[in-house]
């Protein structure tokens, strides 16, 4: 065996191993890191080699499983891993390693570009089955950013303006009100369209009213004393974009307040990025509206993402082995990826430690 | 290498693999700004049809919004393609950026991750260049659906096949972080409820107090805790089943009656303890041994020359001058007789402790004493309370040592009472959870009565009435400030200021404009009482400095609101937030014309002067 091949080898074995190995041949060698602990035993190896790698083989072959024998073409992935291991990366990802080499920049670059024009919109399925949904019970929507949140709503509203009830929808931040204010215009005419914000009142008999959610709030709270506002007898729909916000320190009970004035007459859409429990906000507006909340939930983005890694010497590389985003699967970094990072923790913090 | 890549360097790049346009995310504002001044020379510009086209959307903006006609940015957006969009902005400069990425002028808008909610604009790229956010002085590593938000805004929809999300690394960044939270599920959300003031005011205004418990029960809050005192009853269902061997024996309650008797049993135990060191009789005496003191042991006498505790003995120890000549040392339990008799004796910090003069005085004296000495009566403390006699009697009524179930009880007592003091625990803590919102509910109520807000039946009163109608931060602060009348005779421009330095939670340091006395004094007795409010409502900053750029810009008509921004190191787009919340809080003070007429009448004026300028133009 070369050095070089047992250099390869130690390498590829866990650091456990590692330290048994050094046991009685190195001092200290528990506060050695994996590359300094292979550096010190090859150094050591070569009083005894032969003995050394005896030792090493026993070791190996009293691991219940073997290390499955590299395919041959990953071979010279293996070779530029060695020059900077991958083990230098900060925390060690989870998730099983698999050797599979990582797919080309080529490849990963593949399919960019613009869709054909003149392509005819199709609403997605869990689109057209939240607007049928609507019909009868309240919806919560929860999907990727970009998905195509605002159809939904577009969609819901006419259908209850052509059925004469008022909708009230509502979005966190003045701008986005403002913005939602000029698009809802476009599409349903501006006589159709009013807006409430703090400092702006505009056209406040309109059937689509657009507000920030703490006046909804405000305006729930008044018809609760008795002083009517807005047409709040006709409300036949209350939209509440970006609805993750119930968890904003500061401003979720808002959210909550709303939903729990909310009329009974009225449904609720709540629309929401992606959150890990949209179940939860179902089941609770199961449990205090009157009819029973139906949730959308998926997690595929309408334009699949993938993710890549850029050096500071401009070279680009994919940041997985995959070529979308292997959800569940963070260890499946690119080879190429890991070597750039690592090499770059090295030049950036020369003393080797994070932080 | 650089710690990072040169901004530049990274339009070039993805300029030349067709990944444009993108939104770069930056740590701050500051590093977006940085940015944009790297491209000042830089000479990878526009061909002229690309930026003919970005000047006619400028155009297009800047008719609606004359304000950025000047702004400082245009060039370089126009010559590189490139813009700057973050907090520190004016909102139309951010919204002509939208503007121009949604027509697709742009190859990339530098932003912050702080706004990744904000940025309601889509690109083919993310650029990702950090894994901590800045949260209230903290950095904090970015979560999965933080993570996922940013990226989310790569690919747009009907304009691109595909998004990509780059990380390129800077400085202090964890590559885990994100790898996980692009391939993680998002956390869950929980509840954030607060109880307020005002919802206090505004729920008694349409409830009566008994309808209140359903109410909150039915906030999303409770639902979470209600999942939580879920789980804990099953954990209690678990514990009961575990409990069932150990139902009632002889005695229906066995655990709490062997309980009982197990304390007695110990207390009997207890009465008398092993003396380990000093008894009380010697810790009493101890005290009068001290030099020149004539003591007996036994048959013979001795004086005391000196006393001491060592390592070595366990018990105090003295060294006596004994009859004949002889210097021991003893404990002092040997001592059996204290005289109340000293002679005169003149110590010494050696061998043998004092002056050889008095050794032969004090042998002389010793001898010279009558056999007879009056002892000195020492009050010695009792070893310990006796058991209380209540106690005592129950002994007696115990049936345990003679029960037939002795063994197993005293056997299964342990693990029986832990079991049990477990169930009380989450019994306990499911009362909690069922009832902690109600009350915090009850907690704001007290105050509430106690600020006459409230009457003792939990009705409105007339100070509750109006005070409901406040609706923002601080309202006890705000209503108390009207309440002590601290407005009166107050001009326009001092009430917006003082509502401006309520509303500033941003404690960024700066130089700003000069503030009138006036404005002054009246935020000296604003602090005092916030101050006095603090156990009941967070005392809001209140910086003078904030109020000062709001006195000016509402006492000075004529002030321009680029004279304004130069007055004060404070970002454009930070002014103009200030101002839109000072607008905010005097809208809620002009909601009260009903019962307070004068104070409506200067909010409204205030308001007037504040909508002129950049602040009438936007939306």
């Amino acid at each position: 065996m070369t050095t070089e091949e047992l250099e390869q080898l130690l390498a590829q074995q866990p650091i456990a191993l590692l330290h048994r190995l050094a046991r009685g041949r190195v001092q200290r060698h528990f506060r050695a890191g994996k590359r300094r602990l292979i550096e010190v035993l090859l150094r050591h190896s070569a009083e005894n080699r032969a003995g050394f790698e005896s030792d090493l083989m026993t070791l190996i072959g009293e691991k219940p499983v073997q290390p499955a024998p590299a395919p041959p073409h990953a071979t010279t992935v293996r070779k530029s891993k060695l020059s900077a291991p991958p083990y230098r990366l900060g925390k060690r990802p989870a998730g099983p390693e698999s050797q599979e080499p990582g797919i080309t920049l080529a490849t990963w670059l593949e399919g960019l570009g613009v869709p054909s024009s003149l392509q005819p919109f199709i609403p997605d399925a869990w689109q057209e089955n939240a607007i049928a949904k609507l019909r009868e019970s309240d919806v919560v929507v929860s999907v990727p950013t970009g998905s195509g949140k605002t159809y939904v709503a577009v969609e819901a509203a006419r259908r209850a303006i052509a059925e004469n009830r008022t909708v009230i929808y509502t979005s966190p931040l003045k701008a986005l009100s403002n913005t939602k204010y000029t698009e809802f215009s476009k599409i349903f005419g501006a006589d159709q369209v009013g807006i409430l914000t703090g400092d702006r009142r505009e056209n406040r008999q309109a059937p689509l009213l657009i507000m920030t959610t703490e006046i909804l709030r405000n305006l729930l709270y008044d018809a609760g004393g008795g002083e009517i506002d807005v047409r709040l007898d006709t409300l036949g729909l209350v939209i509440l974009d970006e609805s993750q916000y119930i968890a904003d320190p500061e401003r979720g009970v808002v959210w909550e307040e709303t939903i729990i004035f909310c009329p009974s007459q009225a449904k609720l859409l709540l629309l929401s990025a992606s959150i890990g429990n949209p179940h939860d906000i179902a089941d609770w507006l199961t449990s205090i509206r009157q009819m029973p909340c139906h949730l959308i939930k998926h997690s595929t983005r309408t334009v699949p993402l993938r993710a890549g890694y850029l050096h500071p010497n401009g070279k680009l590389s994919p940041l997985f082995r995959t070529v979308g985003i292997p959800h569940g699967h963070q260890g499946h970094l690119h080879p190429e990826a890991k070597r750039l990072f690592a090499q770059y923790e090295d030049e950036t913090q020369p003393s080797g430690r994070r932080r | 290498m650089p710690p990072s890549i040169h901004p530049v360097d990274l339009i070039v790049a993805l300029r030349a693999k067709h990944l444009t346009p993108a939104i770069v995310f930056l740590t701050s504002r500051r590093a977006c700004d940085e940015a944009m001044q790297a491209f000042d020379h830089s000479h990878i510009v526009l061909p002229p049809v690309r930026q003919e086209a970005i000047a006619a959307v400028l155009d297009k903006v800047i008719a609606q919004y004359p304000s950025i006609a000047e702004h400082p940015l245009i060039p370089i957006v126009q010559r590189i393609g490139v813009a700057a969009h973050h907090a520190g902005h004016l909102p139309s400069w951010k919204i002509a950026v939208e503007e121009l990425m949604r027509h697709g002028c742009l190859d990339a808008v530098f932003a912050t991750t702080t706004l990744a909610a904000g940025v309601d604009f889509p690109a083919r790229t993310v650029i990702i260049t950090q894994s901590s956010i800045r949260k209230s002085r903290d950095f904090m590593d970015l979560t999965i659906g933080e993570v996922q938000q940013i990226a989310g805004r790569a690919g747009r929809r009907g304009k691109d096949l595909v998004g990509f999300a780059i990380v390129t690394p800077s400085p202090y960044i964890d590559l885990t972080v994100l790898t996980k939270g692009f391939t993680g599920h998002p956390e869950a959300i929980n509840s954030q409820f607060v109880i307020s003031y005002p919802m206090v005011l505004n729920l008694l205004k349409a409830h009566p107090l008994d309808q209140i418990q359903p109410i909150l029960a039915k906030s999303f809050a409770q639902f979470q805790l209600n999942q939580r005192a879920e789980v804990l009853e099953r954990k209690l269902d678990d514990l009961r089943v575990q409990m069932d061997p150990f139902g009632p024996r002889v005695c229906t309650d066995w655990i709490a009656e062997w309980q009982t008797f197990d304390q007695v049993r110990r207390q009997k135990t207890h009465r008398a303890p092993i003396r380990k060191f000093e008894s009380p009789e010697i810790a009493a005496r101890f005290h009068f041994l001290t030099p020149g003191r004539v003591v007996g042991f036994g048959r013979s006498r001795g004086v005391v020359l000196r006393q001491y505790r060592s390592k070595g003995q366990k018990s105090p120890m003295i060294t006596a001058l004994r009859q004949g000549g002889g210097i021991t040392e003893s404990p002092a339990s040997t001592v059996t007789e204290i005289s109340d008799r000293i002679l005169d004796c003149v110590d010494a910090p050696v061998y043998p402790w004092c002056t050889p003069g008095t050794v032969e005085e004090l042998l002389q004296s010793l001898d010279e004493l009558p056999t007879k000495l009056p002892e000195l009566p020492i009050l010695i403390p009792k070893s310990n309370e006796p058991i209380p006699d209540a106690i005592v009697q129950i002994l007696g009524d115990f049936a345990c040592p003679t029960c037939p179930s002795r063994a197993a009880c005293q056997n299964d007592y342990p693990l029986a009472s832990k079991l049990r003091q477990e169930q009380q625990r989450h019994i306990k803590s499911i009362q909690a959870l069922r009832t902690s919102l109600w009350h915090r509910f009850q907690e704001k109520i007290d105050v509430l009565q106690q600020f006459g807000y409230l009457t003792p039946m939990a009705r409105l009163t007339d100070d509750g009435e109006w005070a409901r109608l406040i609706r923002i931060d601080h309202s006890l602060l705000i209503t108390e400030l009207l309440r002590a009348n601290a407005f009166n005779g107050a001009d326009p421009a001092m009430l917006a200021a003082v509502m401006s330095s309520i509303s500033n939670d941003d404690d960024r340091p700066g130089s700003f404009p000069r503030v009138s006395s006036g404005l002054a004094s009246l935020l000296g007795q604003v602090r005092k009482l916030a101050a006095s409010l603090s156990p009941h409502e967070e005392p809001p900053l209140l910086r003078a400095d904030i109020a000062a750029v709001t006195e000016r810009w509402i006492g000075d008509p004529t002030l321009t609101w680029i004279g304004l921004c130069k007055s004060t190191s404070m970002a454009e787009g930070d002014i103009y937030r200030l101002l839109a919340r000072t607008l905010e809080f005097l809208s809620q003070l002009h909601t009260l014309k009903a019962t307070h007429p004068g104070l409506a009448d200067t909010a409204s004026r205030a308001i007037a002067a504040l909508r002129r300028g950049v602040l009438e133009e936007l939306p």
